[in-house]
């Protein structure tokens, strides 16, 4: 009878529990991936997956949870090495549920380990296992949590924030193949010292990555990421590289950031260079024009040089049918034009400015005639209400 | 924390309302730094006593005192002492010493640095920390002296060699000249707290490379940054802290536990190839 009560508690306290969790995901730690770099190597990685029969790569996938929410990961250790463990960067949680092996626990093979938290201000944080984190985070066992407001919106920067028409997550990192030998991957795992382990000795990446890809696999279409004309952008940047990343958005993006850490910062700062050290994480907004590409430069550098080692480039490409739904709404003739002198269709209610093919505003007017005859032949945009279109003067 | 005992000079005002006049003595001296794994590696350094410090000193003053700070060289090459913003002296041959008086008009964060073969006699231990507290901050302080160290590069320059700053490849990395898991045995830099009391932590880059200290459990607020003004009322996870460049952080925790900090250049925790017996110490809140 008094197992019988007791067993019913238990049930009782466990439902009790589950009620109170709103969001539960399944992260598994794996230690078999392949990752195929730019130039065709191939390279051993850690990391995690969502299910066992996806491939395992870098970073792992992308959580998404909402401000206030009750979150539980449900770790699973299927590696057949070290211990692993999740450590939630930034969320503020408890020692217990830090993911510090030796101050909260570790997760061995085949066990399942449970983090708890309360998602809490809206932004982007990082997960990364935090056994031997220099070898493991290098190996490639890391990922990033985004914390979407309370208000459900998922294209708010939190409640009575700014709003953008999509968000994108550029996460840096590096890989230094001599990093990832079986001798330093398959490191001995003393329970009884479980934090001494040997590293290389030198960190000498050869490879820069933008969300596990580089060099000829970003400049591959199918990897770029596709905007619409005239958007608001909230881009994400993060650092886990053991490196600097400095981000370089052209000028005309006006890239404004207002978030760190998961929290608003005190004063924007317009820049179009925002630096992310290791750990960090920032929030810019950016705008797109009419412009087909967009290219942002990622530069990395040594900590201890401060030498840029690399710079890759990350391609938005806006796509066509924004670009022509928004030429519909200005109708300009002749286009292109032999004397300068241009006529909307539409009567202007407001001011709309033309600039040349550096970005200089030439002319602002709400004339129905425009007339750009005293500048030199070649291509110029007009900008009105959120439209674009060339014109060319001959 | 013989160490630490030896290493800070804290000179607590008797009267919050009358200034005071001390005098200080800093000898340079050469020695030897113990790192992890048994290994050491000669360092010059400044001591407020007279034997030779580890790390250089710590040095507590209150606003409104008037500090009399002399400077012996017992090293065999010529140093200087520099304190942008509150002091400097002109170079001092081996065997003299200079004396200043400082008026301590401004509280604040100071580096301490020898400015002579600049950056290489400071590398190799001749920097430090300088607080000049108002007294009424009654706010517990924590002080990290943050290092890192190119052991191949000690032997050169003890030896007045030459090194190519391009060739910086450190392999130790320290806070008050500990390493993990020691240094949460130096009370100046292991805080210690409790939930809902305030702490601050000054943190000064004396070495050579960025650091991106990341803290486990908080955020903090950036309450002073020598680099970069504008950032001060940041609240982070993770602060960059540039060379030569301080920090000052403030913490009112919110739960108790133990929450490792260390640098997310991740490199930076091991010591001599091993991890975690570099820039890695824990703060210890109690209920």
């Amino acid at each position: 009878m008094i197992k019988l009560i007791l067993s019913l508690s238990l049930v009782l306290i466990s439902l009790d529990c589950l009620a109170q969790i709103d969001y539960s995901k399944l992260i598994i730690g794996r230690n078999t991936g392949t990752k195929t770099l730019h130039d065709g190597n191939v390279t051993k990685v850690f990391g995690f997956t969502e299910t066992l029969n996806e491939v395992t790569d870098t970073p792992g996938p992308t959580i998404r949870v909402t401000e206030g929410d009750t979150v539980q990961i449900d770790f699973w250790n299927v590696s057949q090495g070290a211990p692993h463990t999740i450590h939630l960067h930034g969320l503020d949680v408890n020692q217990e549920n830090d993911g510090v092996p030796h101050l909260s626990f570790a997760v061995n093979h085949m066990d399942h380990g449970y983090y708890q938290f309360k998602a809490p201000h809206p932004g982007t944080y990082i997960y990364h296992c935090h056994v031997v984190s220099t070898i493991h985070v290098q190996a490639g066992m890391y990922g990033v949590i985004i914390v979407e407001p309370s208000n459900g919106s998922t294209n708010t920067t939190w409640v009575g924030g700014e709003t953008f028409d999509r968000d994108i997550l550029l996460t840096a990192s590096e890989i230094d193949t001599n990093w990832h030998t079986e001798a330093v991957l398959d490191h001995e795992h003393d329970p009884a010292n479980p934090i001494s382990v040997f590293v290389p000795e030198d960190y000498i990446p050869q490879y820069f990555l933008v969300n596990g890809l580089s060099e000829t696999q970003l400049a591959d279409p199918l990897n770029h990421y596709t905007t619409g004309a005239n958007e608001d952008i909230f881009i994400r940047l993060v650092n886990i590289g053991y490196y600097g990343v400095r981000y370089v958005f052209p000028v005309s993006m006006n890239a404004r950031t207002i978030l760190s850490d998961g929290r608003p910062l005190p004063q924007d700062f317009v820049n179009d260079t925002i630096e992310v050290l290791p750990g960090e994480r920032y929030g810019t907004l950016i705008q797109t024009g009419t412009e087909a590409f967009y290219n942002v430069d990622v530069e990395y550098f040594n900590m201890n040089t401060q030498v840029v080692a690399s710079s890759q480039q990350v391609t938005l490409r806006t796509s066509l049918a924004s670009i022509n739904k928004l030429e519909l709404n200005l109708v300009i003739y002749p286009n292109p034009s032999g004397n300068g002198i241009f006529h909307a269709v539409n009567a202007f209610t407001a001011d709309y400015a033309v600039y040349d093919v550096d970005g200089e505003m030439v002319l602002k007017s709400s004339e129905q005639l425009i007339d750009l005859s005293k500048q030199k032949p070649g291509m110029y945009i007009i900008r009105y209400q959120g439209s674009a279109v060339k014109l060319c003067v001959q | 924390m013989l160490k630490s005992c030896l290493a800070i000079l804290l000179f607590v005002a008797c009267s919050l309302t009358h200034a005071t006049t001390i005098d200080v003595r800093l000898c340079i001296k050469s020695g030897s730094l113990t790192l992890s794994g048994g290994n050491s590696l000669e360092v010059v350094t400044y001591s407020n006593t007279n034997l030779f410090l580890e790390n250089s000193a710590l040095l507590v003053w209150n606003l409104g005192d008037v500090v009399n700070l002399t400077v012996v060289n017992n090293d065999s090459e010529e140093h200087g002492f520099n304190a942008d913003g509150l002091v400097s002296y002109s170079t001092i041959s081996s065997g003299d010493s200079s004396t200043q008086t400082i008026n301590l008009s401004n509280a604040g964060v100071f580096r301490y640095n020898d400015n002579v073969n600049s950056p290489f006699n400071a590398y190799l231990g001749l920097s430090g920390i300088i607080h000049v507290k108002d007294p009424s901050d009654l706010t517990p302080y924590f002080y990290w002296d943050i290092r890192e160290i190119h052991s191949d590069w000690n032997p050169i320059l003890t030896n007045s060699g030459i090194v190519n700053i391009t060739d910086y490849d450190p392999d130790f990395f320290t806070v008050n000249g500990n390493h993990n898991p020691n240094i949460n045995l130096d009370t100046i830099a292991r805080v210690t707290g409790n939930v809902g009391v305030e702490f601050k932590i000054v943190l000064v880059n004396n070495g050579l490379s960025i650091h991106s200290m990341h803290f486990h459990g908080y955020h903090l607020f950036n309450i002073d940054d020598s680099r970069s003004p504008a950032f001060i009322g940041r609240e982070k996870d993770t602060f960059p802290l540039y060379p030569h460049e301080h920090l000052v952080l403030s913490c009112t925790p919110d739960k108790p536990g133990e929450y490792p900090v260390h640098d997310h250049n991740l490199v930076a925790v091991t010591g001599g190839q091993e991890y975690a017996t570099g820039m890695f110490l824990t703060l210890l809140i109690a209920p």
